[in-house]
């Protein structure tokens, strides 16, 4: 545990100043065809300083946690700031200040596993599918485990300290069809530290069989008819529709540069239907995927309800922004190592769950598509976005028909969210969000099935 | 401790601790860094930081370790972690460190950033951009310079040291008119000087000219199969794609590459040359070392459409039967072809020029689709007019097959030289 006495530094700030130190340690595990390719272990901390002065910032870091090297970050952030104010001279006011002591530890309080024991695990859900699927050409199992861990002090009297650990399992498999691969993959696990998310690997397998047959509709999978189409996004699909063409266009500092968004304040930019929140850490009862309390400026954490009912109501806030916008901040600022400044992102982004039955709303459409699941997305400032989708099915007159090939749907995110008409009453979260926008940064992405229209690729 | 003397004690430890083969680096690092928000400068970053990683094979179990602390504490606890992670792995002969090179040191570009320098020309990048292209708005801009110098050696008595220092610069922005705005692109180069104004590298000016003039798009209706002109920003995004699902190791240890009984044979349009040159005097961000060690050299992946080489680690050699590759990708040069890019486009019946990919990963099998993002329509031979929510699919393997054109010209954005390069036969589809 990190156990530094970070306010005896106090005294070196010369004007609004965050010190923090942290430690990001991962692991990393993976067996490719049987072969255990992957056996890496890491951890990489040390100690940052960032210092505000009349609107302009000045950083520095070391990896060094001694008194001399924390007094030298603080004094090198310092000299940065007022380098950069001496010749910007922006002038600006103070930041806002609600000041917080928090203490939120996720770590298992359970013994830990060794290496061998995690590889053991990962070895026996490899020997599963080796066993069970003998007519796969190609197989890998990784795990990821991320512990991120922080104590945070400030100028303004913010005291934080947390541990964020996620544990991810993922596990691809591949077939043939005319000699050319065909690939399906799922990613199991959630918030929390190894021993806390998997006990037994025999646990995953009705999950993996469910993963294979999948795959086997897909090796007969059909090219999906490019074109607007009547589509159900199930959950994954609309978690990453919440975090990439909502959530980033959203993001403060993106309206501030020219985001699409900034036209769109309290206008009606969905279908009454949609309700889309940023959650801090709490979602309906539940503690989100990465719950975060404190943020990265010593800002208490809060929802950030960004859609209410279909209108635009907020955006995502550090405390620069918040000064800009003349609100509060929402505790967006989040950096993803102790070399990084914080950055405004996202937390838990989703779309509320609504009352319709995910089997209605199939039976809804007479020629479109079922999309499960997303491989990876991009969204632009005009909120036009794209998604990767590896697993969908046709739906002809009501009804699931054949898998589709690995395809990508599109549209301008403001557009499709008004063509929403159901909205499923379940909700699920993604386990494995990592967003990049200058540094990489686990997040939470999840919500209901929505029916709407986009744009699909295909052949 | 020094840093080489640090490699040295933990390589003579893990030794002394029964290890027969073990490798490792140990790095010491600056970033001077300058940020751009919303077209003003916000924040300059000095970031230090260290790097100690120690791979070690041990009965055929392998392990690797990476931390940032460099006192004697933190490499003997490295030094017993790396221990109990080798030994808990599954055992594997393919494992293996490189065999013994004669000693080299290699350094490249200066050592400190010229600060001042630095700061000028990014108040002149934004001022220009400011006075010629006024419908921009640059939404990020970060102009770095990072020195480092590493120590890397094994048990196999490698030695090395690679001291490198290098600007680089990455831009993202828009148009704006009003309420209008055109969709984000980026760019970036790397070099080790600043003598000329930045704007004048890479494909800077290209691309703000072209997000100038993208604020007003439409979208095209129906599909058609057309030709795609690929801007070289947007080449090294198909090619990096392509190459990790065919000639690496993943791919060639799975067995999945359509490529892996392609050597020697046919793979694209005989017009088509790549290299991969990580230690070309043209390339300035390249690398002396590969990853296992071995000294890189400069290699042709495809030669005149032939593949030429997979570039497996050693570890995919090994396991694959295969050669091991000369260096580890990257810094990928074309050779250009003998057509303007004007004529290129004058040739085209009907396509679009794809200044920007947004898709989905391609499938294992080259498939692809997805938005042609800060693209032009064009038809009969000229650009009639930018678009939007149109997609473009089709596949990797085939496409490098049915290149219309190379261009002469080319951008070398430090890490590899592009040109422009059309190709037919592919599904363009909107709304």
């Amino acid at each position: 545990m990190l156990a530094f006495d970070l306010t005896k530094f106090g005294a070196l700030f010369t004007g609004y100043t965050e010190l923090r130190v942290q430690e990001n340690r991962t692991v990393s595990i993976g067996f490719l065809q049987g072969n255990n390719t992957s056996n890496v272990k890491s951890a990489n901390s040390g100690v940052s300083a960032r210092v505000y002065q009349n609107g302009s910032w000045g950083f520095a870091c070391s990896p060094e946690l001694n008194e001399d090297s924390f007094r030298s970050v603080i004094y090198a952030a310092s000299n940065n700031a007022a380098f950069l104010d001496q010749k910007q001279k922006k002038q600006k006011s103070s930041l806002p200040s609600v000041p917080v002591q928090a203490e939120h530890d996720f770590a298992t309080k359970k013994p830990r596993l060794t290496q061998k024991q995690l590889i053991e695990f990962v070895k026996q859900v490899d020997q599963y599918i080796a066993e069970k699927y003998p007519d796969l050409v190609s197989r890998y199992v990784g795990l990821n485990c991320l512990d991120m861990e922080k104590l945070l002090y400030t100028s303004d009297g913010s005291y934080s300290y947390s541990l964020h650990p996620r544990s991810i399992l993922y596990v691809s498999l591949t077939v043939e069809r005319d000699g050319k691969p065909i690939e399906l993959y799922d990613v199991f696990g959630s918030r929390g530290q190894f021993e806390d998310v998997f006990s037994d690997p025999a646990e995953l397998y009705p999950k993996i069989d469910q993963l294979y047959e999948h795959l086997r509709h897909k090796q007969q999978g059909v090219y999906a008819e490019p074109g607007i189409k009547d589509c159900i996004l199930d959950a994954e699909l609309g978690g990453i529709l919440a975090h990439e063409a909502i959530g980033h266009t959203t993001e403060a500092d993106l309206v501030m540069s020219g985001s699409i968004a900034a036209k769109y304040m309290n206008q009606e930019v969905a279908s009454p239907l949609v309700t889309l929140v940023d959650f801090a850490h709490t979602a309906l009862g539940e503690t989100c995927p990465i719950p975060l309390y404190v943020d990265d400026e010593g800002t208490q954490a809060e929802d950030a309800v960004i859609i209410d009912k279909g209108v635009l109501k907020s955006y995502l806030h550090n405390k620069e922004s918040a000064q800009h916008y003349q609100v509060k901040p929402t505790g967006n600022a989040r950096a993803w190592s102790f070399s990084d400044e914080p950055l405004i992102r996202m937390r838990n982004t989703a779309i509320l769950p609504g009352t319709d039955k995910l089997e209605d709303m199939i039976s809804s459409i007479d020629d479109g598509y079922y999309l499960i699941r997303p491989n990876n997305g991009q969204a632009d400032t005009t909120s036009e976005f794209m998604f990767g989708v590896i697993l969908g099915y046709e739906i002809k007159n009501g009804k699931l028909g054949r898998a589709i090939l690995d395809t990508t749907i599109s549209g301008i995110a403001f557009d499709v969210l008004k063509t929403v008409t159901m909205v499923s009453e379940d909700m699920h979260w993604s386990v494995s969000g990592m967003c990049g926008k200058k540094q990489p940064m686990p997040v939470g992405m999840g919500g209901p099935a929505i029916k709407c229209k986009v744009n699909i690729g295909g052949r | 401790m020094t840093e080489r003397v640090i490699l040295s004690y933990a390589l003579e430890q893990l030794q002394n601790k029964g290890i027969e083969h073990a490798s490792g680096s140990v790095s010491k690092g600056t970033t001077y860094e300058m940020n751009v928000e919303a077209n003003k400068m916000t924040l300059i970053r000095t970031v230090f930081n260290n790097s100690l990683s120690l791979y070690v094979i041990k009965d055929n179990k392998s392990g690797s370790i990476s931390v940032n602390k460099l006192d004697k504490e933190a490499i003997d606890k490295a030094i017993t972690d790396i221990i109990e992670i080798a030994e808990s792995s599954e055992p594997d002969p393919a494992h293996a460190i490189a065999e013994y090179q004669p000693a080299a040191q290699f350094s490249v570009g200066p050592a400190e950033p010229d600060m001042d320098l630095m700061y000028q020309r990014l108040e002149q990048f934004l001022t220009t951009v400011r006075e010629q292209f006024p419908k921009i708005m640059l939404e990020n801009v970060y102009f770095k310079f990072n020195h480092n110098t590493r120590f890397i050696a094994n048990t196999n008595g490698v030695d090395y040291t690679v001291s490198k220092g290098i600007y680089s610069f990455t831009s993202m922005f828009s148009g704006h008119d009003g309420d209008k705005s055109s969709s984000f692109n980026y760019t970036g180069f790397s070099t080790q000087d600043i003598n000329q104004e930045l704007l004048a590298f890479g494909s800077q000016k290209y691309l703000l000219e072209q997000s100038s003039n993208q604020i007003d798009t439409q979208s095209l209706s129906g599909k058609f199969v057309g030709d795609v002109i690929v801007t070289p920003d947007c080449l090294g995004d198909f090619l990096g794609y392509l190459f990790d699902i065919t000639i690496f190791d993943g791919a060639l240890i799975s067995g999945t590459s359509v490529y892996k009984d392609s050597l020697g044979k046919q793979v694209a349009d005989p017009r088509l040359v790549v290299h991969s040159w990580p230690v070309s005097s043209e390339i300035a961000d390249g690398y002396f070392l590969t990853g296992d060690g071995y000294r890189a050299e400069n290699c042709t992946i495809i030669d005149h459409g032939v593949l030429k080489t997979f570039l497996l680690s050693l570890y995919g050699a090994n396991k694959t039967g295969l050669a091991r590759g000369v260096n580890n990708g990257g810094c990928y040069v074309i050779e250009p072809g003998t057509k303007s890019l004007e004529e290129i486009i004058g040739h085209v019946k009907r396509g679009i020029l794809l200044a920007r990919y947004s898709g989905g990963s391609p499938s294992q099998n080259g498939d692809f689709s997805g938005v042609a993002k800060n693209s032009y329509y064009i038809e009969d031979g000229k650009i009639q007019y930018p678009i939007s929510e149109t997609m473009i699919s089709g596949n990797l393997v085939e496409m490098l097959q049915n290149i219309t054109e190379i261009s002469k010209e080319r951008v070398n954005f430090g890490w590899g030289i592009y040109p422009w390069i059309g190709f037919s036969n592919l599904t363009i589809s909107g709304k």
